[in-house]
């Protein structure tokens, strides 16, 4: 079937190429790192994560969101949803993959990352991350990549594939909330230390993911012509919707426990990140930024005739993509860390070796779903 | 399985060569043989029975002596970037709004408040870095150290978030650039390693006190079993008014404080 | 080359016997109390240089997990005789030739990560 990625149009060999150039100067950055250190991030001793735990903890989220298509379709025989599954499942097996990279970019020793399977630690998070993550990204191509097959020889899929996939739905469940469970067992680091972090983690992946989603589907009609179908998207839409919605409520809620308790060091991070602390103001135009734009979305995914406007439900996915992936992506990695626990407060900005990396990586994921999805067009339309 | 077999072959090939050895420096006697003095731990550790700990009598410390940190990072090879970003410290000295941030800070008298106060790593019973650590790099030992495996660790830094304390360091660069007057008799460590205060694990086991003990002009510091109700530590616990650093974290140093 | 490497070897370890040993400082007085004391010889080799030469690297490796990890820091020999589990002990003596790993390796292209962090004796004035 893979044979299909390798028949395409002068405008997928352009994307192809630059895809990989992205990814060359990418793994020319990471060959920098990897002989002078990471000192060559912006990371330091205070703010000991950056961008990379950040994209990591993003994309957890693009993954699990596959499971928004998934469970309608194959528990509720949704039928609307028939030809974007195999996208949502594409999209969880490049994000997962994008995960995974983000954390070996982020070792100090990748040469070294078998030893998390050579000496198992049921007591580490990162032990059960690497599980689930691992065992997400095999599920999700081989349940995707089966069902195509099927579906190319004009055959019923086998049926062992059908447990695979509704193993999927809490699976995918799972590789967001240990991904909360990261953070949110960690002593001293209040902007994380709470019980609705795994809760807000799946919330804002279902707005932000689902958002993705439809906007692929847009762009895969626009220059495939394969259609999803506007009546997917619209359901999509409204999952979207509510997913925003109880995110940004998600998040009300912890600015009530901070600030009305009025103990210090719970307010810190989230007065650093909206407010500034101590002059240090960084991220507080990001985090201003990402509430409005993210509300803003939110306001007009709430108005039926808006999110069936096929120039609204664009706009506000992406608006809403980008909300999220500013609030996971850069804030709440980086708020966790300041102040520092010896009270001190260091901004962090990433380092153009960073930026990179983490480029290339996301190229990485961008090659791996165009190839995916070329294929799926491939055998859907009967080219 | 492997290692008994191994065990007994080396047993098998050493002994001749040991033989040979032994009756050669039996006949040579002036030439001596170097010797180690090391405690008896050749056998099975248990553990729980030793905890060590330390006393800080913070009174006693003078201000602006660093002698103890400077001793503690030559004889560990602790390397001095001299900048923020990439700095390693094993042990240092801070303020007390920064050492004890969740201590009584209002109106809080100017003697104390203004004075600068030891800081490494507690050594905690209940630890946060070594329940995190993905490979067992960061564990608990026997005698209650939280000892690191540099060979182990794969640099993922999360022991670096756990820790309350801000007593984890990573090694953002080749630390051997950074290491002015080197000493010989303890390794270093390498680019992309976390590390730390080891309490002195390479010292106690030739039955000497840690480095920052020893080093300390005022005798601030006193080092010893916390489980022996008998030890001086656990006498002047017993008779002064002592603290920890944010004990309500529950992560139970073994550093304690007199203020 | 071989009988070559193997009388190299021989001479390196018999050197060993003719330099005086580093007695190792006596104690703090106050820290002795808090150990029970054995004493350990660290100056004979631990097998015999066939045994070693293939299986050098168990034998570290064995000693680097059960003294690092376990605190199991010494290594009885068949006669008896008691020898810390340390780099240290194998350099004690094989310091004296400073190509004594390096030899070896570079011949057999072989890269052990030891001296990333362990002092050699290449670099030892």
């Amino acid at each position: 079937m893979i044979e299909k990625a390798l028949k395409g149009n002068r405008n997928y060999w352009i994307w192809i190429s630059f895809l990989a150039l992205v990814i060359a100067s990418g793994i020319s950055a990471y060959s920098q790192q990897r002989w002078f250190g990471l000192t060559v991030t912006g990371m330091g001793r205070d703010v000991s994560w950056g961008l990379y735990i950040a994209q990591f903890t993003f994309l957890v989220g693009v993954a699990a969101s596959a499971v928004m298509v998934v469970l309608p379709y194959y528990l509720h025989n949704y039928k609307a949803f028939g030809k974007i599954v195999i996208i949502g499942e594409f999209l969880a097996v490049s994000a997962t993959l994008m995960c995974l990279l983000f954390i070996l970019a982020d070792m100090g020793r990748p040469d070294r990352v078998l030893n998390v399977m050579l000496y198992p630690s049921p007591h580490s998070m990162v032990f059960w991350d690497v599980m689930v993550l691992n065992g997400y990204f095999i599920i999700n191509l081989v349940s995707g990549w089966t069902v195509l097959g099927a579906e190319r020889k004009g055959i019923p899929p086998p049926r062992w594939v059908k447990p695979v996939i509704y193993l999927s739905i809490p699976w995918a469940v799972s590789i967001h909330t240990v991904t909360a469970f990261l953070y949110a067992g960690l002593p001293g680091r209040h902007l994380w230390l709470t019980a609705v972090l795994a809760p807000r983690f799946l919330a804002s992946a279902f707005a932000a993911g689902t958002s993705l989603l439809i906007l692929l589907t847009i762009i895969l009609k626009k220059t495939t012509g394969f259609d999803a179908g506007s009546e997917a998207r619209e359901k999509l839409a409204v999952l979207a919707t509510y997913a925003g919605v109880t995110n940004f409520f998600l998040i009300g809620t912890e600015f009530f426990t901070a600030l009305y308790s009025n103990i210090p060091s719970h307010m810190h991070s989230l007065q650093y990140l909206f407010f500034g602390l101590e002059g240090h103001s960084n991220l507080v135009p990001w985090m201003w930024f990402s509430l409005m734009i993210g509300l803003g979305s939110v306001v007009v995914l709430l108005i039926p005739a808006l999110r069936a406007s096929s120039k609204w439900l664009p706009a506000a996915c992406a608006g809403l993509v980008i909300s999220i992936w500013i609030d996971k992506g850069v804030g709440l990695i980086l708020g966790g860390f300041v102040p520092s626990p010896l009270e001190d407060i260091v901004e962090y900005s990433p380092t153009l070796i960073e930026i990179a990396i983490t480029l290339g990586i996301w190229a990485i994921g961008a090659l791996l779903l165009t190839v995916l999805l070329k294929v799926a067009v491939a055998v859907k339309t009967q080219e | 399985m492997m290692n008994e077999e191994r065990r007994a072959f080396i047993k098998k090939s050493g002994l001749g060569v040991l033989a040979c050895m032994g009756a050669a420096s039996g006949l040579i006697p002036k030439f001596s043989l170097e010797k180690t003095v090391l405690p008896a731990w050749d056998e099975k550790q248990v553990p729980g029975k030793i905890r060590w700990g330390m006393l800080i009598d913070t009174r006693k410390c003078i201000e602006g002596c660093k002698e103890c940190v400077a001793q503690c990072h030559h004889v560990h090879n602790v390397p001095d970037f001299n900048n923020r970003k990439d700095e390693v410290k094993w042990i240092w000295k801070s303020s007390y709004n920064k050492v004890f941030p969740t201590a009584s800070q209002q109106f809080q008298s100017e003697k104390i408040a203004g004075r600068s106060y030891l800081a490494l790593c507690n050594h905690c019973a209940d630890s946060p870095c070594t329940r995190v650590c993905p490979t067992e790099a960061t564990f608990k030992r026997w005698d209650g150290i939280v000892a690191m495996d540099y060979h182990r660790c794969i640099g993922c830094r999360f022991c670096m978030a756990a820790c309350p304390y801000g007593s984890r360091s990573f090694n953002w660069q080749d630390p051997r650039t950074a290491i002015k007057d080197p000493s010989l008799a303890y390794p270093t460590r390498e680019q992309g390693v976390v590390e730390k205060c080891n309490f002195c694990s390479d010292r106690l086991v030739k039955g000497l006190l840690p480095a920052c003990v020893e080093a300390c002009p005022q005798q601030v510091m006193t080092f010893g079993d916390l489980n022996d109700p008998k030890s001086e530590i656990r006498g002047l616990l017993e008779n002064n008014e002592t603290m920890q650093r944010k004990p309500e974290l529950g992560t139970k140093p073994s550093v304690f404080y007199i203020i | 080359m071989i009988f070559f490497g193997l009388t190299l070897v021989l001479f390196a370890s018999l050197y060993a016997f003719m330099q005086d040993g580093m007695a190792e400082k006596t104690t703090q007085p106050q820290a002795q109390n808090l150990h029970r004391q054995v004493s350990v010889d660290s100056t004979k080799c631990i097998a015999s240089k066939e045994f070693m030469r293939a299986n050098h690297m168990r034998v570290l490796n064995e000693w680097r997990n059960s003294s690092v990890r376990e605190g199991n820091r010494i290594f009885v020999a068949p006669n008896g005789s008691k020898l810390e589990k340390s780099l240290n002990t194998c350099l004690g003596c094989h310091k004296n030739n400073k190509l004594f790993c390096f030899n070896c390796h570079m011949y057999a292209n072989v890269k052990p990560k030891c001296w990333n962090c362990h002092i050699s004796a290449m670099e030892t004035p």
